[in-house]
């Protein structure tokens, strides 16, 4: 930090708030609120006299409410920049940290919140992480019973900057500990609470009982765990040494802290799993290590950026293996906690990457984007006839679609991230997306459902989640039937009422709707515009008098290669189990009805070219074929 | 398809089983075995993670003969703790459903009743937390075919509900815990406080 | 006020004490003037059995078991305490004082409850008139 601040090319703002991002990658408009701290950065020489004058303690936050600050403070001595801030929550307005200052006048009340704008080209976005509040959990007692600490409060407390300047003491009587224990995994890995591992406890955990050993041989430390995680350079090493030097580990998770209410001493009862055994120990001290959150507005920096979020509440990445520091927005990157608890060496080396990957946007006067972006027809869009509309603009996850009435809705394309949500919602057909135009899908589904369309299964799947899933079904071996006939779109929002009621119209025996679980979605609510839509459309099949099973939604990962086997497989079943004289009959019965849904089709551009031209080739291959036979 | 599962494994059985259904995702954390009473106050081999492991590993002798397949009175402190929210005393009840329908008996004692005095008000049916007793038509001699209250040893679990609430003291536990044995008790430390 | 240690009988049910320490104490360290009747569960307590323990001249009736929802047989201790209760009621119409028969439930990180508990009861009993006529007026045994 102190190195950021003396780089000439860097400026720090401290105490200032991301409210807006408007703009693309290269062209972003920033609004920042500079918060105000009632001293003047100009002025101030960091002297701290204004804290010695300051009569009013409050809880100091950054020593974990350990120790008392003032009303005029900085939370620690290293503060960058070292300008000092009076709290006003706290302040009681008796002046005397302005005569403290005295001839500086660096203090100044009148000082009010800076809305500042500034031009950015990319975006770095580095929030870290937040702590669970273990005294949810009444079983271990944090909050009743005072020698049950955290483990951000053990990091001051074992701090020799910390309030109690390194002496580790137990918060009841002040004395040294002689025997403490740290529990791992509170609130971690716990569906009740955080379903995920918090990636650095176990690590931490151990630093903690080797620093405490290293300074007070004396004390006795041992580590409660479920699984012990060491998986870089050199942590199990680590281990070891924590091993050597005499600390205990106790494969259990606790289930109960007790307290004697008059000595304050803690008794932990846990199962010693590799003995099979209850056991209660008594110590002096307890350690939670608290599982890592993502922070208390993570959602609110999540819309203000338009970016995703992964279940769990941490930023989504681009692709977790290929691109995991680029968020799904271009121009804009992720490093450390906020993307998914890591540690220091990990959060740095994401760090180092992101930077490197933001100085190539502001090095290059062109930036190449996916091409499958979305593109209006001006002469289409019934808002360029003065019709009010806006469903585009309304559809797209990411504020792309300018839409005014009176003027064509336009797509800033380098905000467009390609889900062709607004292609899929547009009831004009008035918008396409490059590469998966209405076109090129209809003549897809067209050629797959040339030959005994009644027997096929025709499975539209999302790009990031079910394409993925039923490639890992073909990669692992799972066998499903040899009917489905799939086609990838980028995101369930693009996945268009009119492919189904083509696919239906051609006599299709199935479709599957298939997309990413709802956190998931790759594009933020892609998933929820195509959802809606396809439960829209099983209603009307429901009302239209459609076999059940013949239209399935199902939303399957790209990790889930057996469920998207076993979908298939029940749905052949369920085609299986419907006699073929019934079939063909509901089909032709349903067929005129799917034609009226579809007058419009052949006034798209290019889509009676395409089925012609399909057509024409399905004939040719099936001229060659008879041939061969 | 992934490979078809042998539905004739301890571990599909209990899972198709309600209550059984998410057997495989215990970890191992031994929160259940420590947040129950019985393993310090009752019976040192009394272990659910254990049972569970022997389940997920299709030990069947094991599971069934385990003491804990017995024991659990399904309190349920342990559901709420377990943090992988295994139904765990369901696991348990699967387990000894299964072992009582291939005719493992209940190895603990259960509730006797005194079938000259019962007097079939019910009360018993009533109270019991494991719907244990019943009213059965049954021959007694002397008194020709009468409902009395019948207990179920595979679900009885020994509480005493329903000797507590017997107005005729005709249904006990044949352990140290029987009525006269308790009063007897009682008697005996009074009079000696008096002496 | 009366003169003697008061004679207390503890029924406990065999759950309700988390800590072993506690136990241990219950078990192996009661005052002599207390009397233990451990059962499975609360809901094991006849009324018969407080109604002897009267008879034969207690001063008072402890009873101490687990938590409404942490029954270690579901709701064995709610039944007791709505047949208990009902009974002390009807105790008291006879002349045997209502807070003489008490209850206890102890949570599971309460270390040391009972043995205040039970120090508590015992300085109320103290407190209470003399009642060397207790037994008589229930109609106990004077052998
Ligand atoms: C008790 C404990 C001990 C640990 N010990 C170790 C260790 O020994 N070694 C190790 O490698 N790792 C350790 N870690 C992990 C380490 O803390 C993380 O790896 C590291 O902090 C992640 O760095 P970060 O920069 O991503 O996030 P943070 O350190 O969380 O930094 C995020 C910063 O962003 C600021 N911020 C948040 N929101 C906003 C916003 N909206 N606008 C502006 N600013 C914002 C925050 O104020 C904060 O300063 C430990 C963690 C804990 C909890
Ligand atoms: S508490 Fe749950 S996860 Fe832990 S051992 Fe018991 S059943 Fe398994
Ligand atoms: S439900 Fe069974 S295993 Fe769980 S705490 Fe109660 S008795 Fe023990």
């Amino acid at each position: 930090m102190v190195d950021a601040a003396r780089q000439p090319l860097i400026e720090v703002k401290t105490f200032t708030e991301v409210e807006k991002v408007e703009g693309f990658v290269g062209n972003f408009k920033v609004t920042l609120r500079e918060k105000s701290k009632y001293v003047r950065a100009d002025r101030c020489n960091g002297c701290g006299a204004c804290t010695k004058a300051c009569p009013i303690e409050v809880p100091n936050y950054f020593e974990m409410n350990l120790a008392p600050r003032k009303a005029a403070y900085v939370p620690m001595s290293q503060s960058v920049p070292l300008i000092y801030n009076i709290d006003m929550d706290a302040c009681i307005h008796c002046y005397k940290c302005v005569e403290a200052c005295g001839a500086l006048e660096a203090i100044d009340f009148s000082m009010t919140d800076k809305i500042v704008e500034e031009e950015i080209g990319a975006i770095v976005v580095a929030t870290g992480f937040s702590h669970f509040d273990p005294s949810v959990m009444s079983e271990y007692g944090y909050g009743r019973f005072p020698n049950v600490i955290t483990s951000m409060e053990m990091e001051r407390l074992n701090n020799s900057a910390g309030p109690t300047h390194g002496a580790l003491v137990r918060p009841s009587d002040g004395k040294p500990p002689k025997n403490i224990a740290f529990i791992n995994c509170v609130g971690s890995r716990d569906k009740r609470y955080n379903p995920s591992c918090s990636n650095f406890c176990c690590m931490y955990s151990i630093k903690n009982a080797i620093l405490v050993k290293q300074m007070h041989p004396g004390t006795d430390v041992t580590i409660y765990y479920i699984d012990i995680r060491t998986p870089s350079k050199g942590y199990e090493e680590f281990y070891d040494r924590a091993r050597e030097m005499g600390i205990k580990f106790v494969q259990g998770r606790p289930s109960e802290i007790t307290e004697d209410s008059e000595t304050h001493q803690l008794f932990i009862t846990g199962e010693d799993i590799t003995l099979g055994k209850v056991v209660e120990r008594e110590f002096d001290m307890v350690m939670l290590n608290q599982a890592a959150i993502p922070q208390p507005d993570q959602n609110q920096m999540s819309s203000v950026l338009s970016v995703a979020q992964s279940p769990g509440g941490w930023f989504m990445e681009y692709h977790p293996k290929l691109r995991p520091m680029d968020s799904p927005t271009d121009g804009i990157f992720f490093a450390g906690a906020c993307q998914g608890p890591k540690d220091i060496p990990a959060s740095v080396a994401q760090g180092s990457a992101a930077a490197a990957r933001a100085s190539r946007i502001l090095h290059s006067d062109e930036w190449h984007i996916e091409p499958t972006v979305a593109v209006v027809w001006p002469d289409r869009c019934v808002s360029a006839q003065d019709k009010s509309c806006g469903i585009c603009s309304r559809a797209c996850p990411y504020s792309a679609i300018d839409y005014t009435q009176g003027k064509a809705a336009e797509v800033i394309t380098a905000k467009c991230h390609g889900c062709g949500a607004c292609v899929g919602e547009c009831p004009h057909d008035s918008i396409t997306q490059l590469h998966y135009t209405d076109a090129e899908i209809l003549a897809q589904i067209r050629t797959l459902l040339a030959t005994e369309p009644e027997k096929k299964i025709l499975a539209l799947r999302c790009h990031w989640c079910s394409y993925g899933g039923a490639d890992l079904a073909g990669t692992s071996h799972f066998e499903y039937s040899a009917n489905e006939r799939g086609i990838k779109v980028m995101c369930s929002a693009r996945m268009d009422a009119d492919f189904i009621y083509e696919a239906y119209r051609l006599g299709a025996g199935a479709v599957l709707f298939s997309g990413c679980h709802p956190q998931d979605c790759h594009y933020i609510t892609g998933q929820v515009s195509g959802s809606k839509r396809a439960n829209r459309l099983k209603t009307i099949f429901e009302r239209m008098g459609m076999s059940p099973g013949r239209f399935r939604i199902e939303w399957i990962s790209a990790a889930e290669g057996d469920k998207y086997a076993r979908v298939i497989n029940e749905m052949q079943a369920t085609l299986d189990a419907i006699p073929p004289e019934a079939l063909k009959e509901e089909i032709e019965r349903l067929r005129p009805e799917m034609a009226r849904k579809l007058t419009r089709l052949p006034n798209i551009p290019g889509v009676q070219q395409a089925l012609d031209q399909t057509d024409e080739i399905i004939q040719l291959m099936t001229e060659l074929h008879m041939e061969k036979v | 398809m992934s490979a078809p599962t042998d539905t004739n494994l301890l571990s599909e059985r209990v899972k198709a089983l309600p209550g059984g259904e998410f057997l495989m995702m215990c970890y191992s954390c031994g929160t259940c075995t420590s947040k129950c009473m019985i393993q310090p106050k009752l019976d040192p081999n009394y272990n659910p993670r254990r049972l569970i492991r022997e389940a997920v590993f299709e030990m069947e002798a094991e599971a069934f003969a385990d003491t804990t397949t017995w024991l659990c009175s399904a309190c349920d402190l342990c559901y709420p703790a377990c943090p992988q929210k295994i139904h765990i005393s369901g696991v348990i009840n699967a387990v000894k459903a299964l072992a009582v329908e291939q005719g493992w008996k209940n190895p603990n004692p259960s509730a006797v009743v005194d079938i000259f005095t019962c007097v079939a008000c019910g009360m018993c049916v009533e109270v019991c937390p494991y719907q244990a007793v019943s009213l059965v038509e049954t021959k007694v001699a002397g008194r020709g075919l009468i409902p009395v209250a019948t207990v179920d040893p595979g679900k009885c679990m020994a509480c005493g509900m329903c000797s507590a609430a017997c107005r005729s003291t005709s249904i006990s536990l044949p352990t140290r815990h029987h009525d006269k044995e308790i009063i007897a008790d009682l008697w005996a430390f009074l009079a000696e406080e008096a002496a | 006020m009366i003169d003697h240690k008061p004679k207390i009988i503890l029924f406990q049910c065999q759950w309700c004490l988390y800590s072993a320490e506690d136990q241990t104490w219950v078990d192996t360290q009661l005052p002599v003037n207390i009397h233990l009747v451990k059962v499975p569960c609360t809901g094991r307590i006849n009324t018969l059995y407080v109604l002897n323990a009267v008879q034969g001249g207690a001063d008072g009736v402890m009873i101490s078991g687990c938590l409404p929802e942490q029954c270690h047989f579901k709701e064995g201790n709610l039944g007791a305490r709505r047949q208990l209760d009902q009974f002390a009621d009807f105790l008291d119409h006879i002349g045997y004082e209502r807070n003489r028969v008490r209850f206890t439930w102890l949570d599971l990180q309460d270390r040391g409850r009972i043995q205040r508990d039970l120090a508590q009861f015992e300085a109320d009993l103290t407190k209470m008139p003399k009642s060397e006529a207790l037994a008589t007026r229930v109609g106990g045994h004077h052998d």
